[in-house]
This record gives structure tokens, sequence and C-alpha cells, in this order.
């Protein structure tokens, strides 16, 4: 050992012995002949260098003569220049289409993008700014294999749930977000502070143990770059949104009709004996949606000296929903700032901040007895302002526009966040890092819900007005100390060593009460300060929360000759969320890569520019459900005493003393191959992941434990296995035609093939509801996909008295069947129609998601177009009210009436029938392929903007959501809860909107 | 040279700093975290009284009970808004549900939930000591056995346990012998019985009369007539209780804990409540189900128009009978002699079970049909002079004493003595009539024909299999073939 030491340091002494000084100076451009500011010129075998200033001037002393420099900047192809005597460089770096010097994130670290050993999409900047979302989720969909990205609503504000690779968990299948090193959240930052996304979705995750099991997004924000001028960017945009669909719904005179003919089925007196003067009658649905506006502005100030480099970033969006714009709205706030500071030439300083505020109005949305869905509901025959006061419609529908007047509620919440990081280099290749990021998230909301009628019997009715509100505190910190330790023996190997410590916790408090008899029933007075009236009831509440972890982790990456890549990390996790003997675990994993491109057969290949096959396998966490070994004392126990309410005390869920987190176990075998001078980039992988000891929350357990009582519950049981399998491909090409047009395409798609492996003792879990009263109809059981969706299979329709005879009696399912009811299949095949014969119709998880995205750029115009799809996927139309009277879909202008006239929609009757049990009558394909966003921009030719003094101006027109290609008959085939268990069940989702946007980009 | 320092340095640079941030595992043992849970809990008399409110929480669940009691029997149809809605009542009113039943599985959760809440209290009844704990534990016994009680009217056999019930119960512990379940019953309210007062610390708590009541019913329901004549009638004398003069009283609001109620559920409009959790309401979800579909008029709330009395239990009530018109509403009368209006459900009879429909005059805190403050009277007094009747009467004791009884409650009934003189198996039919039409509504009826064998009566009814509902199917699957269904489900 220590002879090695004393050579290599014999070998240094050698390298300088032989200096001959010369100084030397140049310019870096590209091939356009603009400067490339903050490039890098290094000298070989040499920790000496500079960096290009704004110009791309650069100078450099104390070159010696025949030594070779090394010119180098992201996203362009390095260049090597020996040194002879020439002191005045004029170089031009070609841009690398292959990007194979990018530097990817990868979790405490970096590394090449050609020596990445595992499975990692990457988002940049361009993309982000080319689709502009409202929330940096959305910038995932479409844009990166294997990962999807699904949301509950379209309302402005709405949340985003990522999945990378399908759902392999009931529980939470979201990714670990890590921001510049922090444990955080994407909604809070804005998107355009975003410099990359990296999504590692493979057992490369396991650094972050625990947590890693559903992927982790690695979020890098935005730097300032050294030695450039301060650059101002101003991007701002404005349009008009609308919605994306109406459904087809009856005209007065339509629904009357078909109300009529249901009555006179079952031998009941017409409700509408004269319909001549209905005329269309109300269309709640146009009255409902508008038109409303959205805005954003952002301004960033970037640059930095010879030792330090900052950020600024300020933002401001509002956005009005399409419905009820004064109801259902949000604005958002941003401020950054990062700085980097070298201290010396060893410490480096780094530091960010990012200030969010976040303003948000809602109505109710996705569930029975929510405006859209009462929308849907409500009797076209019936007038704007006119309420159901005979209760024809039933208890739960009620006129929408009323609702709505009467909907009053407001949300705000604010964060601070950031990091502070220091990195030392004791001595070449030996760094040690240590950062702590913070995050602390504020929020509060009010909601008033004052006295009103919608007519007798309905549900909404409120005879006392009150106040609800709510205040919480999140607060989180990461701090995160690693070493790492870069060497290379023998020039050949080349090793890196990662070791470190973390240590997180995530706590917070919150507090909540309600007030009662609001003054003057209205919003203005609506605050607890003012409700002075009191309840019975406890009206108040609050909760607290802390949860840790505790961790070390190593790692050890290893190559030969940049051919042979190897990779072994293992982490070590203790987690505060289970009992005390049974919180700590170790997790795996080891990636390997050859770059079959750099051997001698491969290497003078034309076609193959790179060729790598790479695998990883290992073992990963999912940190999931905390304290659930023990019961606390948060069961409901009220009961009335002397004539009032009075509150004990009772065991809260059933506790599990085993209970721990979730293991994934993931193989990942994957190419990455480029062709024909790097424009065809191909990504391949093929994945596995076994996902055991599923927590699964509301374990069914026998009912003798008690689990049933008020504020009790279910344990959570790690009690299940699911498998996903499945392929990605990503393609991605480019070509510059000339120096006036280029194009690029490129085109992504996953495959998944999801099934639960396991479920302990057989059990199956149970979720998602349907119509009212009616059995759950998604379950998690062995064979079968997570939470596929369980119901009667139909075989279209009984046309004639002889066809219902012939089939097995439909009666034990509460009603025998008449001629023009659904004909139900028997498939347990016992010779009769029951409840039993419920069967597998459909999932809502795609078979495959995709995503297609071409641009071109000519002269100064630019074009891009992007795509998403999900094929292979059902969602469960269950916007429509199970009562006889309110109005439907144009749908059922085509229902049997008689024998030969349809086969596939149900005779309408008042009577008893069972054709509104769950079955595949209403789950509907909803495969859809979407044109998210279509672009057309013009910037400024150079010459006049370099007249102006500006380096960029351009303008663009946008549409986003332009039009969904889907059979699904509601508003949004893409929409889902999220659940595993119960998604993809549609109350009348809140329709994304399109949009029509006006932008400008400036640049100076 | 100095490399080599620089490493050293930087060594003990990196363990200085990995030791400064790891925090070891100590630092998961400081959570910020509420501390008391259920296994360091009983420290004071007041966390036992805590732990019986909690006890007491579940028997407004108990409206389940009450409704499907109903509906399975011969008194009512199950109604709804359509043959769809709640199609496990449905199957039980048309005698075809199955051991695939939510609300079945529902009332299996709930009964047991109650034994374990009681059970909490008597697992750790020795932990803390303090005048007046055999009050606290009198009453849990009660609970327990009302609970338990609930479940061998329903079930049949059912697992046994004295203390809470463990994850692995449900494979080991068998279905025990219903005789097993009684004697478990026995010993809880005689133990109630020896240490509870009539008159209880709270209005709404178990007494010693309500103790006395269920042990004669439980009796009564194995056909131990002279224990069940025997505490009964110790009760009847000794009990502070006494029949409402006026029938029309009892059921009204204004009217609750009266004299008659020798135990009552109390329920209360102060807290709101909603369709996901309807075992949490403070409200008699049972009356908004009763109540009249879309009603607009006096007097009464509208509801969901479930459990509506058939014509044949209308007919079966005597001319002159005052209790008709309080336990019936005759809705197109009503509707006509009031200016009222109203919607028709399914299976509309024109009839609503009046005793327990919604009436106008409380809070209605939202949702307004689950929050209805009506009390269930759970044991009248004239339940339990009819009880007491039966069994003098069945046990060949004395139909003299029998007659007394029954004749009491027909008195207020008719408003006038209009007294049965008959005796033997004429008697016992007379006993049975009377307490259809003076209990009818309240939930009793469907165990009253099958503890005397005359289920058959029922529509759809089917001998050796419907006296007692099945297993629910979840059930049987988490016993891992320990428990055997119930005959011929």
């Amino acid at each position: 050992m220590k002879h090695t030491l004393f050579k290599i340091i014999a070998l240094f002494f050698i390298a300088y012995s032989g200096a001959q000084n010369i100084d030397i100076s140049g310019n870096v451009q590209d091939a356009t002949g603009l400067p490339i500011p903050g490039a890098n010129i290094i000298i070989k075998d040499s920790n000496r260098g500079t960096t290009t200033d704004f110009d791309g001037n650069f100078t450099l002393s104390g070159v010696t003569n025949g030594t070779t420099i090394s010119v180098s900047f992201i996203g362009y192809i390095t260049k090597d220049i020996v040194i002879t005597n020439n002191y005045k460089l004029n170089i031009l770096l070609k841009e690398d289409l292959a990007m194979l010097d990018e530097v990817v994130v990868v979790g405490y670290g970096t590394q090449k993008k050609k020596d990445v050993t595992g499975a990692v999409s990457i988002i940049n900047a361009a993309t982000l700014e080319d689709l502009k979302p409202i929330d940096a989720a959305q910038a995932l969909q479409g844009t990166s294999a294997g990962v999807s990205v699904t949301s509950p609503s379209g309302s402005p504000g709405g949340n985003f749930n990522i999945l990378i690779r399908g759902v392999s968990s009931n529980g939470d299948n979201g990714p670990l977000v890590i921001i510049d090193g922090y444990a955080g959240d994407l909604n809070s930052i804005n998107p355009s502070d975003i410099e990359t996304f990296s999504v590692l979705k493979d057992a490369q995750a396991a650094i972050y143990g625990i947590q890693g099991a559903n992927g982790v997004v690695l979020v890098t924000t935005k730097s300032g770059k050294k030695n450039s001028a301060a650059k101002i960017n101003y991007d701002a945009y404005t349009g008009i949104q609308e919605t994306t669909r109406e459904l087809p719904y009856l005209n007065a005179t339509e629904y009357a009709l078909i109300l009529n003919e249901s009555y006179a089925a079952n031998g009941q007196a017409l409700p509408y004996p004269d319909v001549s003067g209905l005329g269309t009658g109300t269309d709640w649905q146009s009255e409902l949606f508008e038109q409303a506006p959205i805005t954003s502005h952002n301004l960033s100030v970037t640059g930095g000296g010879e030792k330090s480099t900052y950020y600024f970033g300020g933002s401001v969006l509002e956005q009005d929903g399409i419905i009820a714009s004064d109801k259902s709205n949000f604005n958002r706030a941003n401020a950054k700032i990062k700085l980097g500071f070298d201290l010396s030439e060893k410490l480096k300083f780094t530091t960010s901040a990012n200030y969010f505020n976040n303003n948000r109005k809602t109505i109710g949305e996705n569930a029975l007895g929510t405006p859209l869905f009462n929308a849907l509901n409500y009797a076209p025959t019936y007038s704007l302002d006119q309420q159901d006061t005979s209760g024809f419609l039933g208890n739960e529908v009620i006129n929408p526009l009323s609702q709505i007047a009467n909907t009053y509620n407001e949300y705000s919440g604010n964060s601070i966040e950031g990091t502070f990081q220091l990195e030392y280099e004791a001595f070449e290749g030996f760094k040690v890092t240590s950062r702590i990021g913070l995050k602390s998230y504020d929020d509060k909301s009010k909601t008033f819900a004052p006295i009103v009628q919608y007519g007798s019997g309905k549900v909404f009715n409120n005879d006392r007005s009150s106040v609800t509100q709510t205040q919480n505190t999140n607060n989180s910190y990461t701090w995160d100390t690693f070493a790492t330790y870069n060497k290379l023996f023998n020039d050949k190997h080349n090793t890196t060593f990662t070791l470190g410590t973390s240590a997180q916790r995530f706590w917070g408090d919150n507090l909540s009460g309600t007030g009662f008899d609001v003054q003057n029933n209205s919003w203005e007075f609506a605050d607890i300060s003012l409700a002075n009236g009191l309840s019975e009831a406890k009206s108040t509440s609050s909760y607290i929360y802390d949860s840790r972890l505790s961790s070390y982790f190593g790692r050890i990456q290893y190559d030969y000759d940049s051919k042979y890549l190897l990779s072994a990390m293992v982490r070590r996790d203790g987690s505060s969320d289970f009992a005390p003997n049974n919180r700590i675990d170790y997790f795996y994993s080891a990636t390997a890569g050859w770059k079959i491109s750099d051997e001698a057969f491969l290497k003078d290949s034309d076609v193959i520019n790179f060729l790598k096959l790479r695998a990883s396998y290992g073992t990963l966490g999912n940190n999931v459900g905390d304290d659930l070994y023990r019961a606390l004392l948060s069961g409901e126990a009220t009961y009335v005493l002397d004539g009032s309410l009075v509150t004990g005390t009772a065991s809260g869920r059933v506790p599990n003393a085993d209970a721990s987190w979730e293991t994934a176990e993931k193989l990942d075998i994957g190419l990455d191959i480029n062709l024909f001078n790097n424009q065809l980039e191909i990504v391949a992988d093929y994945f596995i992941e076994d996902r055991n000891d599923l927590l699964i929350e509301n374990f069914p357990i026998s009912g003798i434990l008690g689990g049933g009582a008020p504020g009790a519950g279910l344990p959570t049981v790690n009690a299940g296995t699911t498998r996903n399998k499945g392929l990605e491909l990503f393609l991605n090409y480019k070509n510059s035609v000339s120096d006036d047009f280029s194009y690029g395409l490129s085109y992504n798609v996953t495959k998944i093939d999801g099934e639960v492996t396991a479920v302990s003792n057989g059990n199956i879990s149970e979720g998602g509801s349907f119509s009212v009263g009616q059995p759950a109809i998604a379950r998690m059981e062995v064979g079968q996909p997570i939470g596929y969706f369980y119901g009667l299979k139909t075989n279209g329709i009984f046309q004639n008295q002889a066809e219902v005879d012939a089939h097995p009696s439909q009666s034990g399912l509460g009603t025998a069947a008449s001629p023009g009811d659904i004909r139900f299949v028997d498939v347990n095949g016992d010779g009769e129609i029951t409840l039993d014969d419920r069967t597998n119709i459909g999932k809502a998880q795609a078979d495959y998601i995709m995503g297609l995205n071409f641009s071109f750029n000519y002269k100064n115009f630019d074009f891009s177009a992007y795509m998403y799809a999900e094929l292979g996927k059902e969602t469960v139309r269950n916007y429509e009210r199970d009562q006889p009277n309110v109005n439907r879909l144009s749908l059922y202008l085509d229902r049997w009436t008689g024998e030969g006239t349809s086969n596939s929609v149900p005779r309408a009757t008042v009577g008893a029938t069972s054709n509104k049990l769950f079955s595949d009558f209403y789950v509907e394909d909803s495969s859809f392929l979407r044109m998210q966003n279509i672009q057309l921009g013009y910037s400024l030719p150079n010459a006049v903007t370099e007249k102006l003094g500006i380096s960029k101006f351009r303008i663009y027109t946008k549409v986003n959501n332009a039009f969904t290609l889907t059979k699904y008959r509601g508003y949004d085939p893409a929409a889902t809860n999220g659940d595993a268990i119960g998604g993809g069940i549609d109350y009348g989702f809140y329709p994304i909107s399109r949009q029509f946007i006006l932008g400008l980009n400036l640049s100076i | 040279m100095k490399k080599y320092i620089n490493k050293i340095k930087g060594l003990f640079l990196l363990v200085l700093v990995l030791a400064t941030n790891a925090c070891g595992d100590d630092y998961l043992e400081e959570v910020d975290r509420y501390s008391i849970d259920s296994e360091s809990y009983f420290n004071s008399e007041t966390d036992y009284y805590n732990a019986l409110v909690g006890a007491y929480d579940l028997l407004q669940s108990t409206y389940l009970n009450v409704i499907l009691g109903e509906i399975a029997s011969d008194n009512t149809f199950c109604g709804g808004e359509s043959a769809t809605d709640v199609v496990s009542w449905q199957q039980i009113d048309d005698m075809i549900h199955t051991p695939v039943n939510s609300e079945l599985k529902n009332l299996w959760d709930w009964m047991y939930a109650g034994v374990n809440r009681t059970n909490f209290i008597l697992e750790f009844q020795d932990k803390t000591e303090f005048d007046g704990k055999e009050i606290i534990i009198g009453e849990a016994r009660f609970l327990r056995a009302y609970y338990y009680f609930e479940l061998v009217k329903w079930f049949g056999e059912v697992p046994l346990k004295e203390t809470r019930f463990n994850l692995g119960d449900e494979t080991s512990l068998p279905r025990s012998p219903v005789a097993d379940v009684y004697a478990l019953i026995e010993a809880d309210l005689t133990y109630a019985i020896n240490n509870l007062n009539y008159t209880a610390p709270q209005v709404g708590r178990a007494t010693k009369g309500s103790a006395q009541a269920l042990l004669g019913k439980a009796y009564l329901y194995q056909n131990k007539f002279l224990e069940a004549t025997k505490v009964l009638d110790q009760l009847i004398t000794e009990g502070p209780y006494d029949l409402v003069s006026d029938y029309d009283t009892i059921f009204e609001n204004d009217n609750e804990n009266n004299i008659e109620s020798v135990f009552e559920v109390q329920y209360s409009d102060a807290e709101g409540a909603g369709f996901e959790c309807l075992q949490c309401s403070e409200g008699n979800v049972a009356v908004g189900f009763n109540g009249i579909r879309n009603y607009t008029g006096p007097t009464f709330d509208s509801g969901f128009s479930f459990n509506v009395p058939t014509q044949e239990v209308v007919d079966e009530f005597e001319d002159g009978d005052l209790r008709k018109d309080v336990a019936i509403l005759d809705i197109v009368a009503w509707a006509a002699a009031n200016n009222a209006t109203y919607g028709e459900g399914h299976e509309h009879t024109g009839y609503y079970n009046r005793k327990y429909i919604a009436r106008q005059g409380d809070l209605n805190t939202g949702d307004q049909n689950l929050t209805n403050p009506n009390n269930y009277r759970a044991i009248r007094f004239a339940d339990v002079l009819l009880m007491a009747a039966e069994a003098y009467n069945r046990g060949e004791i004395s139909d003299s004493k029998a007659q007394e009884y029954l004749n009491r409650v027909r008195a207020r009934a008719f408003g006038a003595a209009n007294d049965v003189t008959s005796s033997g198996a004429t008697l016992t039919d007379a006993i049975a009539h009377e307490r259809r039409v003076e209990l009818v509504g309240e939930g009793h009826r469907f165990f009253d024909l099958v503890r005397t064998g005359r289920g058959a009566e029922i529509d759809g009814f089917t001998a050796n299999k419907n006296e007692v509902f099945p297993i629910p199917l979840e059930e049987i699957q988490f016993s891992n073939g320990n428990w055997t269904q119930n005959t011929n489900y």
C-alpha cells in the first residue's frame, strides 16, 4: 500500500518536472457561430483548466507545449486539441446529438449518461419549456417511458399522481421526490425553475432504501453559471380555457318521452302527458361550463462571477375554473433563489430557497351529489332557478347552479423550502458533502355551510349554518452527509466509493374547529370568531404526527476501461413508523453494464455508434403507514347520557404488532443503442418487479376483533404480493437537414402486466363503490390485476319471453327478467344468475402507455406536438343516478323498445329490474389518445435581436389538450383518483380544459 | 507525503462528519406522538367511565338489528327506492339471503365491536381500584350480555370470549354452543342485577331493571319459563316501571326515557353523520330509512320509505285498538287530510311505521336522514308484561297470572278493560297476537316467530334454515375451516 502510494506521488513529480510553459487564449463557438459561455477547457491528465466567459473567450497560462487540452460543454462533443505553439485558438464545438456526456443525477452523486447502468429517464429544461406545465408533474406525462401521470380532476390546482412502472402497491404508489437533495413535493416548485428530472425506475434507486420502491424522481433546479453576465429571461402567456367535452344528454322532449315510456312500461300514469311545449329545455351542462382565463408570468435572472453563481426566479400563475370560475380557481406565486460560492478552492457552498404561495377555491367534484353529477342528472324540463321541491328526482339530486351558489370555501398555503450544502474536496477525488434540506408548509382552509333548503327530503338541506376552519403545519428536513472517493487505478480500473448517512424527519400538526350560526347566513361573516352558536357535539379536533428515518448507505461503482461497468450498493434504514423491535432493514442492489460498442468488433461501425447492455437487480422498500403496531385511543366513543352527548374513549384501528414496510424486488435488463451518427437513440428495457409484504390497509380480518366499531377500522397487514412485468421502448430521432431545417421525433411505449400473486389466507380486499347500496366493485385477488372490476357479465338483451325462459333464472338478483332486460352470463354455471356470477369485467390500469413528440425548426419558426395515449384500460360509468326520473345519456335513445330494436341498451321502465346492478354495461373502454400540446413559435432573427440588444425574442401560440380520441363516453378517459383498488370510477370527473395560449419568451 | 496527510485528514473529516450526522437509532425513539394507547389505559375512574361510554356507543348501531328484525318478519316489506335499493335488505325481506350479505356482515361486526369494547373494560377490571367500580363493571357486563344476545339471536352458535379477541382466534376458537352463549349472558346479567340499582347514575345507562328484563328475555328465548317468570315477576313487582297511560305518547321525542322504558337506546341529533360510517351516527339511522319518501306536510319529515307495513299486519289490529293509528300511518288518508304530498317507493303499501318515522322539530343536522334523535325503546314494560304472561302460560305455571299481565296491556290498548279469558293454547295464541300488535315496528317480530316455531308464516321462509341467519361468508373464510356455516346456507 505504502509503496503504491509513493509510486503515485513520484509519477506526479515526474509529470511536473517536464514543464515548459506557454500562455494560450481562444474562443469557443457552436456551429451557428454563437459563443459558448461556460465551456470547460482542461489540460489533459491534470486538474488544471478554466471556463469560457460570456463571450466564449478564455485564457490559460502555463500550458506545456505538446500537451492536449480538452474542450467540453454539456450537449456538445468534447474536442481534444494538441497545443503546438498556436497561442490563439478558435474552437468550434459540434452539438452532440447523443448527449452521451450529459451528466445524470443518480442519487448521492452524478454519472455520465453513457456510464449509467440503471434504468433512468431524463427530462430536461427544453421539454419543460415546450410543455409549460402548470404542475411540474405534468412534464413527465408522455415524455418518459414507464412513467404515467394521472389526475382525478381538471379543476384548477388539482393534484397529480405519478406512477412509475405501474401499480405495485395497494397503498401508496407515488415515487419519492428529491429536490436538490431533500424530500419534497413537485407541486410547490415552479416548473420553470427546474433544470432536469432524473427518474430512477429500477434497483439503482436502492440507494434510497426504504423510500425507493416506487421509484425516485430527482429534481435539479436551475443554477447560474460561473463567469457569465446576468441573463434575464421573461416568459409570459395568457389564454382562454374551455371544456374538452360535453356529454350527449337528452333534451327536455326526449327526456319526457323516455320517462313516459318507462312509466307506461310499469302500468303507471304518465308524468308528462303533454310533451308538446317542452322543446329542448335547459342544457345544464352548457349552463355550468364557461370560458375562463389563464395567465402566467415568469422572470428569472441568472449568472455568475469567478467564484460564485446565482439564480433568481419569480413567477405568478392565475387560473380560473371552467365551471363556476368565481368558486373554482387557483393562483400560485413562487420566488426562488439559488446561490453557489467557492469559499476556497476546496470548499464549495450552495444554498437555495423557494417560497411558494397558493390559493384555491373549489366546488365539489367526483362524487355523488356534486355539481357536475347533478348537472348530468337534473331534469332538463326544469328552469334555471327551479328547485325540485316535489322530490321528483329523489333525495340526492338538486339544481347544480343553486348548489354552486351555496358553495363557499377558500384554501391557502405557504411553504418555504430550501437547502444548505457544503462540499469539501479534501484531496483529488475525495469529496465530502453535507447538506440539509428543509421544508415547512402551512395551510389553512375555511368552509361555510349556509342555511339552505332545496326541497323536502333533499340531503343537501341545511337548517343551521356553520363555518369550519382548519390549519395545518407540515415540516420536514433531510440531512445527508456523504463522502465519495474516485480513483483510477492502473489507468483502467476506475472506482468510486460512496459512504454516507441520512436523517429525515417529517412532522406536523392540525387544528380544526367549527362555529355555528353564522351571522346573516353570509360568507362575509363566516368566521368562528363571529359564529357564536355552540354545538352539543365536539366541534374541534386536532392531530400530530412525527415520522423519522435514520439511515446509512454505501456504494461502489467500478468500471474497467470504461467498458465493463459494475456497481453495488447497500442501505440500512431505521423507521420510527414501526414497532421498536421491528424497524431496521437493509436494502441491496447491484448493477452491471457492458459497452459493446467499445469492443474491437464494433468500434469502427458506421451504423452502431453506441451500444450498451445493462442489468440491475435489488431490493427496495416502501415505507407506508405509521403506528400500525399499536392501538391508539382514537376510536369514536360518543353516546347520549342525561340527554346530552358524552364522549368517552375507545381503541382505534385494530393493531398489527408485526407491521413492517413493503419490499420490492426489481430486475431490469436494458439496452441503450445509438445509430446512424447518433441520430437515432433507442433505449429498451425489460423489467420484473415483485412487491412483497404489501401493506394492505383495511385488511379484511374477522369481525370478532372489533374492527367495525365507530372510529376503529381494520388493521394494516403485510399480506400480499404483486408482480409487475413489462417492456419499455424509447426512440428518439433527430436530424439537421440543413442550417435552416431540423426536426425530431420521439416515441415511447410501455407495456405493463400487473398481477396479484399472493394474498395471505386467500383474502380478498375490496374497494370502490358503484351507485348506491351496491357491493364494492373493485378487488385485490390472487391471479387478477390489482383493483380489477368485479361485476356481472352481460350477453345482450332479452328480445322476447322465450329467450328469458331459455336462460337461467335471474330472480336471484332481486327481480326476474323480462324482455328488454339485460341478459347476464351464468359464469359459474350453476343454472341460476346470482351475485356469485360476478367476474373480472375490466381494470383501471392501462396495458400500454405511450408518448409521441414531434418537432421541427424551419428558419425562425419552431413547431412541436406532444401526444399521450393509454390503451387497454376501462373506466366505470358511475355518474348516472339510479333513480327513475333523472336525465340520462343520449345512449338511451337507442334502448330496447321491442324485439330486434337493441341488443345493448335495456328497456326503459320504472319497474324493478336488475339492469342497474353493476355489470359490464357500466364498464367502458377508456383507451385514449390525447393531443396534449401543439405549439408554433416564431423567433426574431439574430440580426434583429442583436440590433435590439437582446438575445432572444420569441412569440408562440399553443393549444393544450386540443383533442382526445376515445370511445369513452364520460368527460375524461384519463381521469382516475389514483387508488389502486377503487380507481377508475367516474362520478363525473371535472373535465380537463382545452387551453388556447398566446405567449412570449424574451431573453436579455 | 502531503497527499498522505491529506488522506488522513480526509478520513478524519469523514468520520467526524458522519458521526455528527448519524443520529443513531435513539433518534427514532424521540418521536413526538401521543403516547397513551390501549395497553397503557385504565389508570383512573375516569378512564373506566370513558371506556364504558365507548361500550355504550355500539348500542346505536343496533338500529340495523331493529329495522332488519321487522323487514325479515311478516310485518313489513323492505321498500326503499327500487328493487335494488340496499340489496342485502331486499334479499332478507324475500328470505333469499345468502352468506354474501354486507348488512349481515355489518351486524356481525358491530355486535362483536360492542363485545370487544365491553371485554376491553373487563380485561382490565382489576387494574385500578375505586369506589363504585362494581357499577361500571355491572353495566359493562350488561352490555356484553346485550351484544351476545343479539349475536345468538341472529346467528346461533357464535365464538365466545371474555377478553378481547385476538388475531388467530378466528382459526382456533370454536363457535360455542348456544347454551354456552346463554350461560355467559345469564352470568353477566346476574352479576349486573346484583350490583346495579333501579336508578342509574345517568339517564340512559343500564339499571338493575334493564338487566332483569334482558335476563327474562334470555330465559324466554331458551324456553326456561320458570326462571323467566321469577326474574320478570321480581321486576314487575319491585321495579319502578309502569305502563304509560296514553300509548300515543310513548314514541314521541318529548316522552323519552319514560316510566315504561326498562331499557332505551339513546340517540341525538346534535352531531352530523354520513353514509360512509352509519355506525358512527349519534342519530337513529333506522328512522330516516323508515321515513316517508319525499314528504312535504305537517308533523313528519321525509325519509327513504323502507320497512313499510304490510296490509296483513294492519289487518291484525282488532277493531277499537287505539294502538293501530299510533303504530301505522295510512299515508293516503293522512295526505288527504293534511294537504301533504309524498312519493311512492318500491313495494309501496300506503303504510308507514309511524312509531319510528322522522318527525319535525329536531335540528336536522346533516345528513338529516341519519341524525334523527328518536330513542329506541328497546325493552318496554309492556314487553316485560307480555313476556311474563307468555312464560306463565307456555310454562304451564299459571294461566291466570298470564291473563292478568296480558289484560293489563290490553286495557291500555283499548282505553278500557278488554279482557282475554281463554287459557292454554288459545291463550298462547292471544299472547302472540298481542305481542305482534303491541310491539309492531319495534324489531321483535321475526325472533318471536322463530323462537315459537312459527317462522314458516313468513313468505319464503325455509324451515331448518332461516331460523338463524348465515354466518357472513367472509367470516367462514377467515376461520379457515374452523367454523362451519349454519345449516342449509
